[in-house]
């Protein structure tokens, strides 16, 4: 009993050992800051090109599109600081002045360059899912 | 009102605590009277939610706008299946919602293990009623859905968000919601079992079946949450491991966890703990989901909002679960010992292991990484969240070991397979295997995921095949019956297995159509009316125009555009944005959706010049979609086999009487005559005819002014599409045409079969329209196979069984499997 015990113990070891190994290096891999403009903006040189999730709100009359084209520009404040975003493709449903928005994208001196598909807005506090589903 | 469903609520928390104390005190000093006092408590509490329910109900539908949460999520102008449906549209309803659930769930379940379960039902009175403690006391407390407005308030509603007025969003949360509750049934006759120290297979067999139901709700629940995303999201997509969805998977890994490993117990007295374990943690994480989607602990789009106080009263409720439950586990631990050692790794008992530890590694990890951002900002005070590919990279290879164990399974005998055993198991699905990714290979698909995907199904396919196959000769050998007798008795004699096998083939499905998924294709065009897009091939898309219309509801922005495939003509699509009234700044997104078995054309208008009337469009090709909708399908109906009460297919078994056939021949003719009376009818009046030719085909006909009704259906005030429809329908009937030559016309000049409401009988549509027929036939050849069978019986019941001879180990080797595995 006790020699099953120890190979098992062993074997529980190894295996779980190999996953963790796995899981810290593939996470390394796909892992993204998650942060408000504020945390961000103040110290921006240090966050430029660094993968990154922007947490804040879409300032009121600040989106633009190019006429003819999917191109965005808008502005994303939180707190005191404001950072301007361009983006490219189909915005969702809920993109719209003042929406609290999640940006997936690089923050580079000139804005911040929003990935493709990378505008997650958030439902405004009207809009309370009550399950699962969707963006 | 509002007063009433207060004081009721109340009431009900009140009167549950008194059925907790009442139980448990009837429960430890044995007391009958006081037992019996507890359960009827609990079913004044079942009977005081309902009334509760039905108050909130009300007063949705009288629009009873002094209630906060009426007010909040409903509105006059909403149609009335919204209006209901807003109960459980926001936090506090849907708790209450939740609570009702339970309530009835638990009373059902005591009645009906009333009887057998005598020792039990105390403790789990004792149980439940701590649950419903909880939820009321949130109720009560914090979140009382009846709450009103303390000064004057508004005359109407804000209205419930648009894009929740959606057929799916309507009927999938309660799906959910019946999953979760169901799965506290379980958890309380477990606990139940714990505390009262009857540990026999008893409490299983009282809760295998709620299991499964719960599950099949949880499944079909997901489902529509992704089907929902589908059709009504627009961005081409099903599942994105959001955490609201993983919230809901987590019990869905565990519960599929202890409908497998719950077999290995019935069978060999294995895994005790391990079984009552997962019971605990799926009740724990049906908690733990609501708890996630509402507390705000994770930052998802669509979680209700940050709520400290919440967060922290079910913080304390999931750690007295988790404490009290394995509390007693460990107590118990003496009671809870193994009959049987594992014999060999070569066994269904090791591959059932396995899947258990797959799934439940799947489960974790779903869990640590929906939290691993609210775990590195705890630790490193920095939110690092990881993304779908992170999901996908992982899950991806653990869906994959899943579907091999699927396969290898019932490959697998008890206790350990012989060599030989297993090269003759092993053999066709092994070559299978083989010629499958030969063809993947040839026909250049890629390895990786598809590849891979495709050898699996295919080694899946192959393996149940063989099972039924096997299984229905040897009992038709056995019996001395035809094939397709032997399969209905398989059934009959064998439902949970042979239905479980049936669920594992729509897993095959869907995970066909999840391997569509790495070769869809995305485009994004920017169109001028009148301009086309050829980017993907064989797709030509042609963009006529922008029209704008209205009802009383929303104004529609709809784009028109033909679809040829090929050079031929394959559809008419309507791609729109929709500015509900009150909601103009967030237009929904209408997606146009052309199904098909292979593959989906699935366009989106994402925005629109309203000058020079430019549209830009998302197309997305999505294959091998629908797959996953029908593999769910295949699922509910195998649960559905899976579920049927013993007696249900008893007749397949049964002893025949004497003349049955004959009756049953009668019968068929019986049923045969209405159709032939209905033959004859039509040679009525020619005038009459007439006038209802025109009726029946306005139904059949689709009105083109955007509306999305039959043209008989539609309500638009002074519709140009339905007059000019009529009149040319008018005008071709007096022309002598026929049905369906007047069909014909109308999608010749239409372009497309989207003219008509029904699809009309050629092609692939001949599949829809022969599903009935096929279902029809089906029935014939059961009756059929089941008078061959009666009519047989009485030779070979005289005379030794022959066939059996043959293969006596492969005979033997069945017939126990079949003997216990039900």
């Amino acid at each position: 009993m006790s020699k099953k015990m120890i190979r098992v113990l062993l074997a529980v070891v190894v295996i779980g050992g190999a996953f963790a190994t796995l899981l810290a290096t593939t996470m390394r891999e796909s892992a993204e800051y998650y942060k408000h403009v504020d945390e961000v903006m103040p110290s921006a040189s240090a966050w430029y090109g660094k993968s990154l999730q922007l947490h804040g709100f879409v300032v009121a009359g600040s989106i633009q599109r190019r006429p003819n084209t999917l191109d965005y520009r808008f502005m994303v404040r939180n707190g005191d600081s404001e950072v301007q975003a361009d983006y490219t493709g189909v915005v969702p449903d809920t993109f719209k002045d003042d929406a609290e928005v999640v940006l997936k994208g690089r923050l580079a001196p000139t804005g911040f360059k929003v990935d493709e598909n990378g505008v997650v807005a958030k439902c405004p506090s009207k809009y309370q899912a009550t399950g699962t589903g969707g963006k | 009102m509002a007063v009433l469903g207060s004081f009721i609520l109340l009431l009900a928390f009140v009167l549950s605590s008194a059925a907790f104390s009442v139980s448990l005190v009837g429960a430890r000093n044995r007391r009958l009277s006081l037992v019996e006092g507890g359960v009827g408590l609990y079913h004044v509490v079942t009977a005081l939610m309902l009334v509760a329910s039905a108050l909130m109900i009300h007063a949705f539908i009288t629009g009873d706008y002094t209630i906060k949460y009426v007010q909040h999520y409903s509105n006059s102008a909403q149609p009335l299946f919204y209006k209901f449906t807003s109960y459980w549209g926001g936090l506090d309803g849907s708790i209450m919602f939740w609570t009702t659930l339970l309530a009835v769930f638990g009373s059902v379940a005591i009645v009906v293990n009333r009887q057998r379960q005598r020792l039990l039902i105390p403790w789990v009175v004792v149980t439940l009623a701590i649950v419903e403690m909880f939820f009321l006391f949130l109720m009560v407390i914090h979140n009382n859905p009846f709450e009103t407005f303390l000064t004057s308030h508004p005359t109407d509603g804000q209205g419930l968000n648009p894009l929740l007025q959606n057929y799916y969003m309507a009927i999938h949360p309660p799906m959910l919601y019946l999953g979760f509750t169901g799965m506290a049934i379980p958890f309380a006759f477990g606990i139940g079992a714990l505390a009262s120290g009857q540990l026999d297979d008893g409490w299983l067999i009282a809760v295998r079946r709620w299991t499964m139901m719960a599950w099949l709700f949880l499944t079909v629940g997901l489902t529509l949450g992704g089907l929902w995303a589908y059709e009504e999201l627009g961005w081409g997509g099903y599942w994105m491991w959001d955490p609201v969805e993983n919230a809901a998977l987590l019990p869905w890994f565990t519960a599929t966890a202890f409908l497998h490993s719950v077999m290995v117990q019935e069978r060999r007295g294995m895994l005790k703990i391990w079984n009552v374990s997962l019971v605990i943690v799926t009740f724990f994480l049906t908690i733990f989901g609501t708890f996630m989607t509402r507390s705000g602990i994770v930052q998802s789009v669509h979680a209700f909002g940050e709520d400290r106080e919440l967060a922290m009263l079910f913080t304390g409720f999931m750690v007295l679960t988790l404490v009290l439950s394995f509390g007693l586990v460990i107590y118990r631990m003496p009671l809870l010992r193994s009959r049987n050692e594992l014999d060999s790794w070569a066994s269904k008992e090791a591959a059932f292991l396995v899947n258990n530890w797959v799934l439940l590694f799947a489960a974790f990890f779903t869990l640590f990484a929906t939290m691993f951002p609210t775990l590195s900002e705890a630790v490193r005070g920095e939110r690092v969240t990881v993304g779908p590919p992170f999901f996908n990279q992982w899950m991806i290879p653990v869906g994959f070991i899943m579907l091999f164990l699927t396969g290898v399974g019932p490959l697998l005998a008890w206790r350990k397979s012989t060599l030989a055993n297993l090269a003759e198991q092993f053999l066709w699905p092994v070559i299978v295997v083989v010629c499958a990714l030969g063809a993947c290979v040839a026909f250049k698909i890629p390895l990786w995921a598809s590849g891979v995907a495709f050898s699996l199904c295919a080694f899946v396919t192959t393996s149940i095949a063989q099972e039924f196959i096997r299984g229905a000769s040897v009992r038709r050998r056995a019996t001395g019956t035809d094939i397709f007798t032997a399969l209905v008795g398989l059934f009959s004699r064998s439902r949970r297995r042979y239905g479980g096998y049936i669920v594992h083939v729509g897993i095959v499905l869907v995970f066909l159509g999840f391997a569509g998924k790495s070769f869809e294709r995305t485009e994004t065009v920017s169109l001028k009316p009148g301009e086309s897009f050829a980017g993907l091939k064989p797709y030509t898309m042609t963009y006529n125009a922008l029209t704008v219309t209205q009802d009383p509801a929303k104004q529609m922005v709809t784009a028109d555009l033909t679809i040829t495939r090929s050079g031929k003509a394959f559809a008419n699509m309507y791609p729109a944005r929709w500015f509900f009234v009150g909601h103009e700044q967030e237009p929904t997104t209408e997606v146009a959706l052309r199904r098909g078995p292979a593959e989906d054309f699935y366009v989106v208008l994402a925005s629109y010049e309203a000058g020079d009337q430019s549209a830009h469009f998302q197309v997305h090709i999505n294959p091998l979609v629908n797959w996953v909708w029908f593999g769910v399908g295949i699922m509910v109906m195998g649960t559905f086999i899976a579920f049927l009460p013993e007696r249900a297919m008893a007749f397949a078994t049964a002893k025949v009487p004497e003349g049955s056939a004959t009756t049953t021949l009668i019968l068929l003719l019986a049923l045969g005559i209405p159709t032939l009376a209905r033959a004859q009818t039509p040679s009525g009046g020619q005038i009459i005819a007439e006038s209802a030719m025109e009726r029946e085909l306005m139904g059949e006909i689709m009105c083109t002014c955007g509306c999305r009704l039959t043209a008989a259906n539609c309500g638009m005030p002074n519709c140009e599409g339905k007059a000019a429809q009529r009149a040319k329908l008018k005008e071709l009937i007096a022309q002598g045409l026929t049905k369906p030559q007047i069909l014909a016309a109308f999608v010749k000049d239409f372009g497309s079969e989207d003219i008509l409401s029904r699809p009309p009988d050629s092609g692939f549509n001949r599949l829809a329209w022969a599903f009935p027929y096929a279902a029809g036939l089906l029935g014939i050849g059961a009756v059929a196979g089941m008078a061959v069978r009666w009519t047989r019986r009485k030779g070979t019941e005289a005379g030794p069984i022959a066939g059996a001879a043959a293969r006596p180990d492969l005979e033997d080797r069945l017939d126990d499997e079949l003997r216990d595995l039900d």
